[in-house]
């Protein structure tokens, strides 16, 4: 079909095959497992779930676990201590609702609630719904002279 | 060549030195020919930079494989293009580029102000001069990019060839994100020294702002540029279709440019208004420490991530730099607290000024979203002692609302009236673009769409646009009105007489482009299949089929590739050709993705390589929807965005404006 000028190179690109049931560990039901799941891989910020490298060193292990246990008829939250167990608390695609993993979300509603404070503060300190003193004809005529001059200048 | 390289490296040190210094004494002494002097070393600073920068790029293009940083990054089956890019490839280069930048900025700000700002320019070169002086200690002394390769410390030796880039940079966008990112990063200083230059001589009036309102937007353009860039890589390379992972070396490039755009909204009160003094200060000094931050993050090793350079001992530097300079900033704000007082008051919450307040609260608290997921796995292990991940889910579950908030004050802000909005006003302005918003919603509802987010996200686009459009209407109306003008040149005389209003609606209108494309993520669809060739698999409304695949070889790589054939309702739709390559040097499997862009979804195919026992190939595919959006998006900010630097035909000498009096009598209109 074509001739290679450098057959290592040939027996490198076949050396870089994927294992062959790789692609069998993208179903459903891993997925579901997979979502809670951090990929520890070091290389992606994704879940075991939507971790795309087929090959990768922690994702594709951590999806084959998850389909073992669910053969065994294990459930999700099972399977999911199983890995917390093995990995700590980093197993976990998003902070626990529990310990100091409860800051990571209080952390930035607090924020935001100190900035609305911050803002309710401004809004009282500066706030001065004006009492504008009334004006003389005199005082209007002499506004109105100043807009016609600058409105002239637009023109 | 790597002695003068070195050399220069260490002259242009001990010149920023000299330049701080003088700057400094001259204007403490009223001693014009040292501050003059100093605006000259920062010249020579920049012809030396200049003259560093030049010799590693010519080692780097000529293959002088006794250097170990062009022995490391780049190769002679190297493309030229990507032996050029080798320059910011790495952490001594890309730092050579930072400094580079840095000087070309300085030299610009020096001879744009030879004979305006005298008071603050020596404050201004002090600040960007020590910034250098620490960028130019680092590749100095501690990683420098001209260190040569040698056997035990004795005879220099020449490798012969170099191991290359990282086959991952090696792609077109690489050529432009890095510098593109630095010049947004590095741009940032240029306001901030003219905020600090300002504090310190207590300039009246805010004519820092004025002078940097240009550069605050070129920056962010950089800024917005690289960061698309950078996306758009992702996008196109990575082989999973992801725009944005969250990773930590993007969102270090993402929180200043959050920050920076709460500046550019809230400079608008300081403008009209003479109000958040403080609050402009606290945002451009935010925005350059977080520069620093995230060339920090990405460099020092503390967070991991794909994108970060090789770990190296400069972390500590950076912590000790940041320290000293926010603590200066802060206690020259506090200093000079009197100084920057409020100008007027409030007068009501319902007004365009508050609407900037909320929209600066949002954009704050995103950034400290941002910057606390990022940097949780560190907090948890230091307090906690034990790492708890903070990954993808949790970024998407906290800002998504917090996008859509801002979204939504996008709309809201045109339609609110300076000082206050009676409810007349709100009634008025508000009934069509919420009336367009709902029928959005419903009408995606009857098409069978019932994802919160995505709902919510259309249905607001829905109503920014309706309000971008009404106030180009309402604009261009009362011109054609007035001076007779068709609808076109009307519309150009309109955004002509206020450039940055006008400019700025366009930029928005951008912004909503993307959001369109976020929204599409909610509806994505893939399959990964082995599949023989011939063999059909389906997704959405495609047929797939693998008819070929093919192999070859070039100097610099050996590829594969798989013939895709996707057909729709039995009719051929696009042959697509995704490829895997292995570098000869790096020995690294790289993914080249093929994707059939369209306005409505985009079909993506990545060949993920083939089966060890099976021989088949495996097939990632995708279908997108609507991210093209986000790339046109890009066009449409970009061209707002220069409509914003045009000057205006009209000069606002009336922006700020103050109740004066209230007539008893019906005043008849203007003639």
């Amino acid at each position: 079909m074509f001739r290679l000028r450098n057959s290592a190179l040939a027996l490198l690109l076949a050396g870089y095959c994927l294992a062959q049931s790789s692609s069998q560990y993208v179903t459903p039901e891993i997925r579901r497992v997979g979502s809670k799941l951090a990929c520890l891989c070091g290389a992606c910020k994704n879940t075991v779930a939507t971790c795309q490298m087929l090959e990768c060193h922690y994702s594709l292990p951590a999806r084959q676990t998850i389909a073992k246990l669910q053969k065994e008829g294990a459930a999700d939250d099972k399977i999911i201590d199983g890995f917390v167990q093995r990995e700590g608390k980093k197993a976990l695609a998003e902070p626990p609702n529990e310990g100091f993993g409860i800051m990571a979300i209080a952390a930035p509603v607090l924020a935001v609630a100190a900035g609305l404070g911050l803002i309710l503060w401004f809004l009282r300190r500066y706030r001065q719904p004006g009492v504008v003193p009334a004006m003389t004809d005199e005082e209007v005529r002499q506004y109105q002279d100043q807009i016609d001059k600058e409105f002239s200048k637009l023109d | 060549m790597e002695n003068i390289g070195a050399l220069s490296i260490l002259l242009a040190f001990c010149l920023t030195i000299f330049a701080i210094a003088a700057s400094l004494v001259g204007a403490w002494k009223k001693k014009p020919f040292l501050i003059v002097s100093a605006e000259r070393a920062v010249i020579c600073v920049w012809g030396l930079v200049t003259v560093a920068s030049g010799l590693l790029i010519y080692a780097l293009m000529t293959g002088d494989y006794r250097l170990a940083y062009v022995a490391a990054h780049s190769n002679k089956a190297m493309p030229m293009i990507y032996k050029f890019s080798a320059w910011w490839g790495g952490q001594e280069g890309s730092l050579l580029m930072w400094n580079f930048i840095l000087a070309t900025y300085a030299l610009v700000v020096v001879l744009q102000n030879r004979r305006k700002h005298r008071a603050i320019m020596p404050y201004v070169t002090t600040t960007m001069m020590v910034t250098q002086a620490f960028f130019l200690m680092l590749i100095a002394f501690l990683v420098p990019p001209f260190q040569v390769l040698s056997t035990g410390g004795k005879a220099i030796v020449d490798v012969g060839d170099g191991q290359g880039l990282n086959p991952l940079l090696q792609y077109w966008t690489m050529v432009i994100h890095p510098p593109t990112l630095y010049l947004g990063y590095v741009g940032y200083i240029v306001p901030f020294a003219f905020a600090l230059g300002s504090l310190i001589t207590r300039q009246p009036g805010d004519s820092w702002i004025f002078t940097t309102r240009r550069w605050a937007i070129v920056t962010w353009l950089f800024q917005s540029t690289g960061i698309l860039l950078g996306a758009g890589w992702a996008y196109s390379v990575l082989g999973w279709g992801g725009y944005w992972g969250w990773d930590p070396v993007e969102n270090a490039s993402f929180l200043p440019w959050l920050t920076s755009t709460a500046f550019l909204h809230s400079v608008t009160m300081q403008e009209k208004k003479g109000m958040m003094k403080v609050w402009n200060l606290v945002l451009v000094a935010s925005t350059f420490f977080l520069c620093i931050f995230g060339t920090f993050l990405t460099r020092s090793g503390i967070v991991s991530s794909v994108h970060a350079f090789a770990q190296s001992p400069i972390g500590p530097y950076f912590v000790a730099f940041l320290t000293v300079t926010i603590a200066i900033t802060i206690l020259l704000i506090l200093s000079r607290l009197d100084y920057l007082k409020s100008e007027a008051p409030l007068e009501s919450v319902v007004s365009r000024e508050s609407s900037f307040l909320f929209n600066n609260l949002i954009l704050l608290a995103s950034c400290f979203a941002i910057l606390w997921g990022t940097l949780f796995p560190v907090i948890s292990e230091a307090i906690a002692g034990e790492k708890i991940s903070v990954d993808a889910p949790w970024f998407n579950r906290v800002n998504v609302p917090i996008g859509l908030a801002l979204l939504f004050l996008t709309g809201v802000g045109p339609l609110l009236a300076w000082r206050r909005s009676t409810p007349d006003n709100l009634k008025r302005n508000f009934l069509w673009p919420t009336i367009g918003m709902v029928a959005t919603i419903a009408g995606l509802m009857a098409f069978g769409i019932s994802h919160f987010y995505a709902l919510l996200s259309l249905g607001l686009c829905t109503f920014v646009t309706w309000t971008i459009v009404s106030e180009f209407w309402k604009g261009t109306m009362a011109i054609r009105q007035k001076d007779g003008l068709s609808f076109v040149p009307a519309v150009i005389e309109l955004t002509h007489r206020n450039t940055r209003r006008y400019g700025g609606y366009i930029v928005h209108m951008g912004i909503v482009m993307m959001f369109i494309g976020f929204s599409g993520a909610a509806f994505n669809q893939d399959t990964t299949v082995e599949v023989k060739v011939g063999d059909k698999f389906p997704l959405g409304r495609y047929e797939i089929k693998v008819s070929d695949i093919k192999m070859g070889q070039n100097e610099n790589y050996i590829w594969q590739n798989a013939i895709v054939e996707a057909t729709v309702d039995g009719k051929p739709f696009a042959t697509l050709t995704p490829e895997r390559r292995i570098y000869e040097k790096s020995q690294q499997p790289v993914s080249m993705v093929a994707i059939k862009r369209q306005l409505n979804e985009d079909l993506y195919i990545n060949f993920a390589g083939m089966g060890s026992e099976s021989q088949r190939p495996t097939i990632q595919a995708y279908v997108f929807p609507l991210v093209s959006w986000i790339w046109a998006g890009y066009w449409v900010l970009l061209f707002g965005s220069l409509i914003c630097l045009v000057p205006a035909k009209v000069k606002m000498q009336y922006a700020r404006t103050e109740v004066v009096g209230v007539s008893t009598k019906h005043v008849p209109a203007t003639k």
